[in-house]
Formats: C-alpha cells, sequence, structure tokens
C-alpha cells in the first residue's frame, strides 16, 4: 500500500514539476499584449499633458492640454481641452472607445470659433496628433486582436526583466510593418517601443522616462517618442495626476466639451 | 459721439481690471490682432479692404457663475473706428440646468457654411460671406436655458428684441444687385420691428449626441431676418407706362420647425439639415399683386458627407431650398440647388495648411472660389495668403463677378 501511495505521489511529482516550468515558459506574444492592455489603471484619471515637439535644430513648440479619462466598463471616455498655444485654446476634443473589436471610437471637436461640436471620423488613425511624432494610434489603446504577436526574447533593459514582443498589424495597409515591444513582466508596462516602416526600416523609437506607482495603480508620467528618420522627437510628460478621483459621468458630454475648463 | 463712446468705453474697461486687479480675483484674457488686407483684381487694382482688427476675450468663472465679454475693433485708414460687443453674457450653473443671460452668439445645425436651422444669431453681411463665421454671426441678446438629461439637451432660448440681418451700405461693392426696371425709391419707414413683448422670438430645441448618431429637433416662432422689398408702382395714367418704383422693405412673422443629423459610416461622415419654413415671403412679378410679394410654404435642406483622401480632408453639401405650392411669376426659382466642396491638407507637421472652399450656385452656374494657404510661423502668428474669385454674371455669386480679390491676414493670437 505504502509502495503504491509513494508511486502515485511519484507520478504526480513527475507530471506536474515539467507542467509548471512548461506553463511559466508558454506564456505566449498575445498573452503579454493583452496583460499589458488589460493592465487596471484605475477607473478615472486627470492630468495636465505637456508636448514638446523638438525638430533636428533644438527648436521646440510646446501643446498643454488638460485632459479627463473614465472608465465606464465595456467602453472609455476621454475628454480633452486645449490649454496652448492661444490659437487653439478652448478647442476640445472627445473620445468614447469601445472594448468590443473591431467597433469604431466615436470622435467629436469643439471649435470655438465655429461654437459647434462636430462629429469626425475616427478612421485616420494613422494621422498624427497635433503635429506631434506620435499617431492617434500611437496616443490609444490599440486593440490586442488587430496584430499577430510573437515573444522573441526576454532581456533586462534599465534593471528591468522584459518580455521582447514583435507585433505585426493583420492590416497589410497598416502605417507601420511591425512593432517591437519591451515590456516589463511584473508591471506589463511597455518600457519601450521600436516601430518599423512598411520598408522595414526603423521609423520611431518609443522611451518611457518615468513612471510611479499611483493609488496602486502603475501610471506612465513621461515618455519621449523619436522619429529617427527625421530627427524630430516628442516629449509628453503628465503631471497633477489624479486618479480615482469619481469624476462624474457628464463631464464626457457636449455640455462640457462646449463650457470648456470653467 | 462715437470717440467719446470709445474713450468711455476704454476708461471704464481699464476701471474694471484695476478693481479686479485690486481684488486679487484672476480674469483670463485671450484674443488676437489682426491685420487684413484685400485687393481687387479688376479695373484699377482697388483696395476692397483694409482693416486691423484687435478682438478681446475677457474672462472669469467661479464655482457656479461664469462671465464673458468680447469686445472688438475694427479700425481703417481715414475712417473711424467701428467698435462693439460682440458677446456679454453671464452663465449660471446648476446640476442639470445652465442658464445664459446676455448678448450672445447661438449657433445651431451641422451645416458648414450655411445656415438652415442655424437662424437664431443673425448675419452680419457687411462683406458678404468672406469674414471668418464668428465674425458673420451676431450676438443677439437672449436668455438661454438647456436642461440636461444624460446625453440628450433640452434648449429654449428668448429674444426680447429682434435684430436684423446686417447688410453691406448701399455704397459697398457687396451690396446686392437689385433688378428693377426703374431707378427705385427706398422707404425705410416700416424696416423697424417695435420693441415690445408681444414682438420677441422664441425658439426649442431638443438634441442628442449618442455612439450611433448626433441629433437635433428644433423650431422658432420668429422675425424673418431678412427684410421683404415691399413694392409699390407708380404708373403714369395716360401712357400706362412705369414712371417711378417704391420699396418698402419690412419683415415679416415666420415659424420654422426643422432638424439635423451627423453620423459615421466607415470612414465618412454623413450629415443633413432640413427645415421647413411657414410663410415666407417672396417677390413676385404677378401683375394682379398690390406690393409684388407672395406667402408661400418653404424647404431648405442639405445632405452632406466628410471624408478623407490620401490626407486630404474632403467635405461637400447639397443644398437645395424648395418653394411650395409655387407660382410662374415668383423671381426665385423654385427649385435653387447649390454644392460645396471643401478640401484641405496640412503639412510642415501642422504648420502649413493648403485649402480650397467653393460654394457652386447649380441654377446660374455661378461660384464663390477661396483658396487659401496658411503658414504658422510661429505658435499662434498666422499668415495668410487667400483668393476669392467669383465665377458667371448672375446669381448669388456670379453677381460679385467685378469683385474678385486677393487678400492677405496677418494674426496674432494671444
Amino acid at each position: 500500500m505504502k509502495v503504491k501511495y509513494f508511486q502515485l505521489v511519484l507520478m504526480a511529482i513527475l507530471i506536474a514539476v515539467p507542467t509548471l516550468i512548461f506553463s511559466q515558459a508558454k506564456i505566449t506574444g498575445l498573452k503579454i499584449i493583452e496583460n499589458v492592455y488589460n493592465r487596471e489603471t484605475g477607473n478615472d484619471m486627470q492630468s495636465d499633458l505637456t508636448m514638446s515637439l523638438i525638430n533636428s535644430r533644438g527648436d521646440q513648440r510646446v501643446r498643454k492640454i488638460k485632459q479627463f479619462v473614465k472608465n465606464f466598463g465595456n467602453m472609455e471616455k476621454k475628454i480633452m481641452f486645449f490649454v496652448s498655444p492661444a490659437d487653439v485654446r478652448n478647442t476640445s476634443f472627445m473620445n468614447w472607445s469601445y472594448d468590443e473589436a473591431g467597433k469604431d471610437d466615436d470622435q467629436w471637436i469643439y471649435l470655438p470659433a465655429l461654437k459647434k461640436v462636430k462629429r469626425i471620423s475616427s478612421d485616420s488613425k494613422s494621422d498624427y496628433f497635433m503635429g506631434s511624432d506620435f499617431t492617434y494610434d500611437d496616443l490609444g489603446d490599440r486593440h490586442p486582436t488587430e496584430d499577430n504577436h510573437k515573444l522573441l526574447r526576454e532581456e533586462k533593459v534599465d534593471g528591468e526583466d522584459c518580455y521582447v514582443v514583435e507585433s505585426i498589424p493583420k492590416d497589410e495597409e497598416y502605417t507601420y510593418s511591425r512593432t517591437v515591444s519591451w515590456i516589463i513582466k511584473d508591471k506589463w508596462i511597455g518600457l519601450k517601443k521600436e516601430f518599423y516602416d512598411e520598408d522595414e526600416e526603423l521609423l520611431k523609437t518609443l522611451t518611457v522616462k518615468k513612471y510611479e506607482k499611483i493609488k496602486g495603480y502603475w501610471t506612465i508620467l513621461s515618455n519621449e517618442m523619436h522619429n529617427v528618420q527625421k530627427e524630430h522627437t516628442t516629449k509628453m510628460e503628465l503631471a497633477n495626476v489624479k486618479l480615482d478621483t469619481g469624476i462624474p459621468a457628464n463631464k464626457f458630454s457636449e455640455r462640457m466639451m462646449k463650457r470648456g475648463l470653467k | 459721439m462715437r470717440k467719446l463712446y470709445f474713450k468711455i468705453s476704454w476708461v471704464v474697461f481699464a476701471l474694471f481690471i484695476f478693481i479686479n486687479g485690486a481684488n486679487g480675483q484672476s480674469l483670463n484674457f485671450s484674443g488676437y490682432a489682426r491685420n487684413y488686407i484685400g485687393m481687387l483684381l479688376t479695373g484699377n487694382n482697388d483696395y476692397a479692404i483694409i482693416q486691423n482688427t484687435f478682438n478681446l476675450n475677457i474672462e472669469q468663472s467661479k464655482d457656479k457663475v461664469a462671465f464673458k465679454a468680447n469686445p472688438y475693433i475694427y479700425q481703417y485708414p481715414n475712417q473711424e473706428m467701428e467698435i462693439g460687443l460682440r458677446e456679454a453674457y453671464m452663465d449660471i450653473y446648476f446640476n442639470t440646468v445652465d442658464l445664459r443671460i446676455g448678448k450672445q452668439q447661438i449657433i445651431w445645425g451641422k451645416a458648414d457654411g450655411v445656415f438652415i436651422t442655424d437662424i437664431v444669431s443673425p448675419k452680419d453681411l457687411s462683406e458678404f460671406l468672406l469674414r471668418d463665421f464668428d465674425e458673420i454671426r451676431m450676438g443677439i441678446t437672449a436668455l438661454k436655458a438647456d436642461y440636461y438629461l444624460g446625453d440628450n439637451t433640452f434648449e429654449f432660448v428668448w429674444t426680447p428684441r429682434f435684430t436684423a440681418t446686417q447688410m453691406p451700405d448701399e455704397s459697398s461693392i457687396w451690396f446686392p444687385k437689385m433688378d428693377f426696371p426703374v431707378s427705385p425709391v427706398f422707404d425705410y419707414s416700416q424696416n423697424q420691428v417695435e420693441a415690445n413683448l408681444e414682438n420677441s422670438e422664441v425658439f426649442a430645441k431638443y438634441s442628442a449626441l449618442t455612439s450611433a448618431i448626433d441629433f437635433e429637433i428644433m423650431g422658432g416662432y420668429m422675425w424673418d431676418d431678412d427684410p421683404t422689398m415691399h413694392i409699390t408702382k407708380t404708373i403714369d395714367p395716360q401712357t400706362h407706362k412705369l414712371t417711378g418704383l417704391t420699396v418698402t422693405p419690412r419683415h415679416h412673422r415666420l415659424g420654422l420647425a426643422g432638424g439635423s443629423f451627423s453620423s459615421t459610416l466607415g470612414g465618412f461622415v454623413l450629415r443633413g439639415e432640413g427645415a421647413y419654413y411657414n410663410g415666407k415671403y417672396f417677390n413676385s412679378e404677378d401683375p394682379t399683386l398690390a406690393d409684388g410679394t407672395v406667402k408661400k410654404n418653404y424647404f431648405h435642406y442639405l445632405i452632406g458627407m466628410d471624408y478623407t483622401l490620401w490626407g486630404i480632408r474632403l467635405s461637400s453639401q447639397f443644398i437645395q431650398q424648395a418653394i411650395l405650392d409655387y407660382d410662374e411669376p415668383i423671381k426665385n426659382d423654385e427649385y435653387e440647388n447649390t454644392m460645396t466642396v471643401l478640401a484641405s491638407k496640412d503639412f510642415l507637421r501642422e504648420t502649413l495648411r493648403l485649402e480650397l472652399f467653393s460654394y457652386i450656385g447649380l441654377n446660374n452656374s455661378d461660384a464663390l472660389i477661396r483658396p487659401k494657404v496658411i503658414y504658422n510661423l510661429a505658435d499662434g502668428f498666422e499668415l495668410l495668403l487667400g483668393a476669392n474669385i467669383f465665377v458667371g454674371d448672375t446669381g448669388r455669386f456670379g453677381q460679385y463677378d467685378d469683385n474678385d480679390m486677393v487678400y492677405t491676414k496677418v494674426k496674432y493670437s494671444f
């Protein structure tokens, strides 16, 4: 009886140990990107965004935006109020994005000169945001199902253990032929990302400069997108970040777009 | 008198800032200074306009209240300055209701550059349709109340005093051409609408902004912003020939109901807007009519589409004005069809924009073509070079065929 019991335990160990080892190593590129996509970021966030556009001569143009984001379960609403430069002050932009794969975002813009909220198409996600090096898609959460992901390797970057994942878009007409992301293992934050153009040449590099845990959520506070082909850089810095303050749902409305930051 | 008014205004303004500063309250100032020079391409290349503008927005908000004043100055060489208040209003914010009281611009509808349900604020057509839209729309004294229920808005507007369309001076190159067999005499004695409660205007709108569609349903009991030209003929009893015409502009009551929508379909944004005008006056050549006018119901609608192709933002609209129960002698066509086309593209990281906007009159084969190049030399500093080309001989745009012009605008925003 004792022998039989021992044999059973041994068999269980023999089966379980390799399974455990194998499952540790088996994490897929898709799972990694899904973990980044589904990382808890709080129910709502408000912050002051400063975007600095720096050209190859070092000339700098600065855009300031006050932004609010709130998670509504199966959708996320975001509203941005442009503070500077002066000619875009009081312009506001609202985006509703949906978890449902394939469902396009809804977007509106309020132009104070027209005093009207206009619905705009979210189809041009490859367009650059306000002349920066970020496309609208770079700024948003690209749905993991839009690319095929492959775990390339694991390596250390800035003292952090990272997964290196290659993502190839399913849409062959997409702006980038592929991207390579360095994801911090235990935080599910993309620390670095390379974007390759249609000729497979490196186009841009995104580097996260500062991230902190705020109210228990890992939050990126500063990053930099460098276009290596055009020698142009955009720095994005978040200040006055407030999480889970209970932003009212009506903040994300036509009423508030028109009212602005009053 | 105007100079005195100007000085007093600025003293009051300076005093206001001083007092405000002393109280430690923060006011927000923004606005622009602009130089605008336009030159005609015909004749002796006369200047169509030389104008310097100073536009100031003064705003302050507290928890539940806010205010805004928007004084402006148009300065023309060797002429008196034109000063005014485009807006001056106060806001009161409640939980689900906002009130706005004072002089304000109220913009409705989904159309671009076309006024169908956008009839609350009258238009300043001193320079035809060439001014920026915030300068074409005049502020009106009104009480506006908005009630919000989720993504639905109910809006009510009461304007105690009617304001008419601002027409160009008779000496202006933008004064519309009027086709009369003999030179008319204008009698402006009935052009004003008496200021009393009975003559006030009311407007109401229900709007919703949803994931699938944005729409508005509106109605108004108003005065026609454009006066009807009532014509009295003087006929020689012996020769039975027309010897004189007296034109009496007069505004009439008008009821209208309409709506608009905007929705996305793939990469396209589809827009529509329409309004039914109950009892609008039209000029007619019917000799049996005593004053040359006839009252008809009228439908004005638009369908439009916005899309992006090769990085070029494109927008086109088809507009139709239809007179119902049409009589042949009416001077306007039974159906008047117009199109607008817009194409624009940004270059150099949105510091350079090329734009082409055009109104095309399909009935008279006339058009207004407006190409422009806008360059942001620095943030908030804009250089604009543009042209206004009028095509055709007759029609809303063709009548200005001699007014083709090139222009520059230099604008500093702060």
